[in-house]
């Protein structure tokens, strides 16, 4: 009886095991067999559409507003709307820093660096961070003033809450489109078709570019619609591959010397026939045709030949380079791989490139030192991997250094920048919502934290007197006094922001001597100054004949276009 | 024999601390509003509570409570701009402020602070001025925060009596401290107090305690006992129970204020500083009720 019993339990047991078995592997078998039997049924399950706003605004390039107000800065993009669908100009938005055509028309503005894609169009970006995890059907931006600079939309494998992030962090363009301009300024909601991806995404990145807007372009809220769980569509439906998409240029560079030619053996011995016309052709006349490229049909027209190889590898293609719109696939690897090439560099724009891990500081320590002797243009916005070190082996190794761009680099503590003096050359220093405290020579500042800036404006009066572009936008403390030094010491400046600087007032006759101190005088900013009256614009107008932008708080436009003949644009902001 | 009496008291304590429970739960305001503006407008339609130029605002944060009132100067109305703007747009922010937590529950000037710095930031900043009266409650100390910069203010009350009251800041007779942003050639002449200047105080408080938060336009029309008679009405705290009782409180300050021949505590200052007046003051009425009560979602 017993035996029995164990004999039929173990045969039981032996079954029920080989059954659960079977069950976990046709499990595991994947997919196909739930698709199998999906087809089978009559009605698909229901997929539920999870709509979120923003959580948290993880970075952005540049804000109107002060770094602690509510006021015009990129937090109030975070969660619900404030203002849509009102329309107008509210505090409660998102504003970045310029508009229009102003900042690139100036005498300060960097010129443009070669071998740029026309296709990108970003000026500034901001990132954003979503509650859960989603794969995306929806991504809508409510604009509510001046809208249409959305020119690009970014998904991010990465989800930025997590404890132990990936190695591997993808971006994927969701949307992208050229800068446009609404037919009214009034508000609406931007939705474009966005592409299916296969990864669930939480963290958006938007990239602006309000080039052809009429004035400042702000943004309330965004909304990330999407699915749980992955689409059924994208498993049948092979997204349609975009050959410019086909660039994993970077990634491709870290294969070195991989040579994918079928003609190598042949080339090495006959010198000549081995490349067809190539060979015929002088070898500047190549270099000048593969100048027209692109960075990285540069890096995959070296993988074509060796004769091509050594063309695309000729560091005097890689005089002026700019990384930035390859921001999202830049990393240490490719960094070592321009090395070699990139020994006589003048301009870098790295700007935007390497956040989350992928540019570590000693990569880059190690590609400015090989690289660095001959440059004459950094620009380092964005760039959140810098700390003291970058700075101190960017200021020993480039003595030649004059234009270095830092804006935004808010995880370089104030003791950093005791390096930049050591700068003899510097024409131009960015130093936007950086945490610099001190003050050295020639150096010119944007929004910071200095507590008195009477004390900078009258150390620059002493020492910089060629002073040609001053930026003081939002430089509270700066009084009458400060000023009336800095016009007396540099009389050769041609542009002066003072925005938002509340302690100066009209009634002191700072502004009536300034006029009269700087001749040169091309672009002058008085953005949100009450105390601007017509007397002040009399003497402007008499004194400084270069005026070409002016940007005042005021009511008669006509006035200001009758009085100001060459001015080419004027920021009244009533009209 | 010594070692008796600690034991005795490290029981004793056992006990005390677990009959005691009361400490470690959150308290919450539990608050309702009701005003009169003075010419009977309700005016434009705005976010947030206004009555007259009068503005309030209760905000719930995760840390803490929040109740404000601002009396807008009703001067301003000559020279062309309207109060009730700043005084509206002031607590507005400060409920905004609160809502995203960018303040600190034991610094209710610092919420003051930074909503006026906010009022700068508007690139045509508002004209106009008012008093502020700020009330935070933290939830996990028990403790309630003040400020009050100007004539308005609050009182608490415990067991019928009133336990703590505010100041009246005033510079001379019927002129309080008042945040205030002119137009850049007035600036000289009109009167601007820093909300640095705004008095502060911190206490305790218990499960029970009714806090009134309210403009001039009440404690200038009704005095303190009439103010404790229609406080002992108030029998339960749920909500509609503190809305009538601050509307009564509300009414009835409304028609004392008209009343040519009572002596109102307004009247009482008048005459003390040697001016023959009777009678009410007709001024916009704001009434903020709240009472502590335990916290639930």
């Amino acid at each position: 009886m017993f035996p029995m019993l164990t004999l039929l339990s173990m045969f039981y047991y032996i079954c029920l095991r080989r059954r659960c078995r079977s069950g976990s592997r046709g499990e595991s078998l994947g997919g196909r067999r739930a698709l199998v039997d999906l087809g089978q049924r009559s009605t698909l399950p229901v997929t539920v559409e999870v709509e979120q706003y923003a959580k948290e605004v993880l970075d952005f390039s540049s804000h109107y507003g002060s770094e602690n107000s509510m006021s015009y800065t990129m937090w109030n993009l975070a969660g619900v709307p404030n203002v849509y669908p009102s329309s107008g100009d509210f505090t409660q938005t998102a504003v970045f820093r310029t508009y229009g055509r102003w900042w690139d028309q100036c005498v300060s503005s960097p010129a443009q660096i070669r071998r740029t894609p026309p296709s990108f169009h970003s000026r500034d970006f901001l990132e954003l961070a979503f509650e859960e995890q989603v794969y995306p059907t929806a991504v809508e931006v409510l604009e509510t003033y001046h809208p249409g600079a959305v020119v690009q939309i970014l998904a991010c494998s990465l989800n930025p809450f997590t404890q132990n992030p990936p190695a591997d962090v993808r971006w994927e363009v969701l949307w992208s489109g050229e800068p446009t301009k609404a037919m009214n300024p009034q508000a609406r909601q931007f939705s474009p078709t966005i592409r299916p991806i296969n990864f669930p995404t939480n963290l958006l990145r938007l990239e602006v570019n309000s080039s052809m807007l009429e004035y400042y372009t702000e943004l309330d809220a965004v909304v990330l619609r999407g699915v749980r769980e992955r689409p059924i569509l994208a498993l049948y439906k092979m997204p349609m591959i975009d050959i410019s998409d086909l660039s994993d240029g970077e990634e491709d560079l870290s294969e070195t010397g991989g040579a994918l030619c079928c003609r190598s053996a042949a080339a090495d011995h006959k010198h000549s026939l081995g490349n067809g016309y190539f060979d015929k052709l002088p070898y500047e006349l190549i270099q000048v045709i593969i100048s027209h490229l692109a960075v990285p049909d540069l890096c995959r027209l070296g993988q074509c030949c060796k004769l091509l190889q050594q063309h695309c590898s000729d560091p005097l293609q890689y005089v002026q380079l700019s990384l930035q719109p390859y921001w999202s696939r830049l990393n240490d690897a490719s960094l070592a791989h321009l090395q070699p090439r990139c020994t006589l560099l003048q301009r870098l724009n790295m700007s935007w490139c390497g956040n989350r891990g992928a540019v570590t500081a000693a990569g880059f320590c190690s590609f400015i030192r090989s690289c660095g002797m001959s440059l004459v243009c950094l620009e380092l916005s964005c760039c959140h991997f810098l700390n003291e070190m970058c700075l101190e082996v960017i200021c020993a190794t480039c003595p030649r250094l004059q234009e270095l761009d830092l804006s935004s680099c808010d995880r370089l503590q104030p003791q950093a920048f005791t390096h930049i003096a050591k700068l003899a050359h510097l024409q131009r220093l960015i130093l936007y919502r950086t945490k610099i405290e001190h003050i050295h020579n020639h150096i010119f500042y944007h929004e910071s934290f200095i507590e008195d800036y009477d004390v900078v404006v009258s150390l620059l009066a002493a020492r910089c007197r060629g002073l040609v572009s001053l930026d003081l936008w939002r430089c509270r403390n700066l009084s009458e006094r400060g000023l009336a030094e800095l016009v007396a010491g540099c009389a050769g400046l041609e542009e002066l922001d003072l925005g938002w600087c509340s302690s100066l007032h009209s009634s002191s006759g700072c502004i009536q001597l300034l006029c009269r101190r700087l001749k040169r005088l091309r672009k002058l900013f008085l953005t949100a100054n009450r105390t601007v009256c017509d007397n002040d614009l009399e003497q402007l107008a008499a004194n400084c004949p270069s005026l070409e932008h002016l940007d005042i708080l005021g009511e008669d436009i006509n006035t200001l276009t009758s009085t100001f003949k060459n001015a080419v644009m004027i920021n009244p902001l009533w009209h | 024999m010594l070692s008796v009496l600690s034991y005795g008291r490290l029981v004793a304590r056992a006990v005390i601390g677990g009959l005691s429970q009361t400490d470690s739960r959150d308290y919450s305001l539990v608050s309702a509003s009701f005003g009169y503006g003075k010419d009977f407008r309700k005016g434009i339609f705005k976010k947030g509570m206004c009555y007259g130029d009068d503005a309030c605002f209760i905000a719930r944060h995760r840390s803490a409570d929040v109740l404000g009132v601002a009396d807008g100067v009703g001067g301003w109305r000559d020279y062309g701009v309207d109060p009730s703007q700043f005084s509206a747009t002031l607590m507005r922010t400060c409920e905004r402020l609160v809502k995203e937590g960018r303040f600190v529950p034991s610094n209710p000037v610092g919420i003051l602070t930074t909503s006026y710095y906010e009022l700068l930031q508007n690139k045509v900043p508002l004209l106009g001025s008012s008093t502020a009266c700020i009330v935070v409650l933290d939830r996990q100390s028990h403790r309630l925060h003040t400020a009050n910069l100007g004539d308005s203010g609050f009182l608490v009350v415990r067991g019928g009596e009133v336990v703590h009251r505010s100041d009246e800041q005033q510079h001379y007779f019927n002129t309080p401290f008042q945040l205030s942003i002119a137009p850049p050639e007035a600036e000289g002449s009109v009167l601007s107090d820093s909300p640095e200047a705004a008095d502060s105080s911190s206490f305790d408080v218990q499960l029970g305690d009714i806090i009134l938060t309210a403009t001039d336009g009440l404690f200038d029309n009704m005095p303190d006992y009439m103010i404790l008679q229609e406080l002992k009405k108030l029998k339960y705290t749920n909500y509609e129970s503190i809305q009538q009782t601050a509307k009564s409180i509300a009414e009835q300050a409304h028609v004392l204020a008209y009343d040519p021949n009572y002596m109102s505590p307004f009247a009482q200052f008048a005459n003390d500083n040697g001016l023959n007046v009777r009678g009410g003051k007709p001024d916009d009425i704001t009434v903020l009720l709240s009472i502590v009560a335990e916290y639930t979602d």
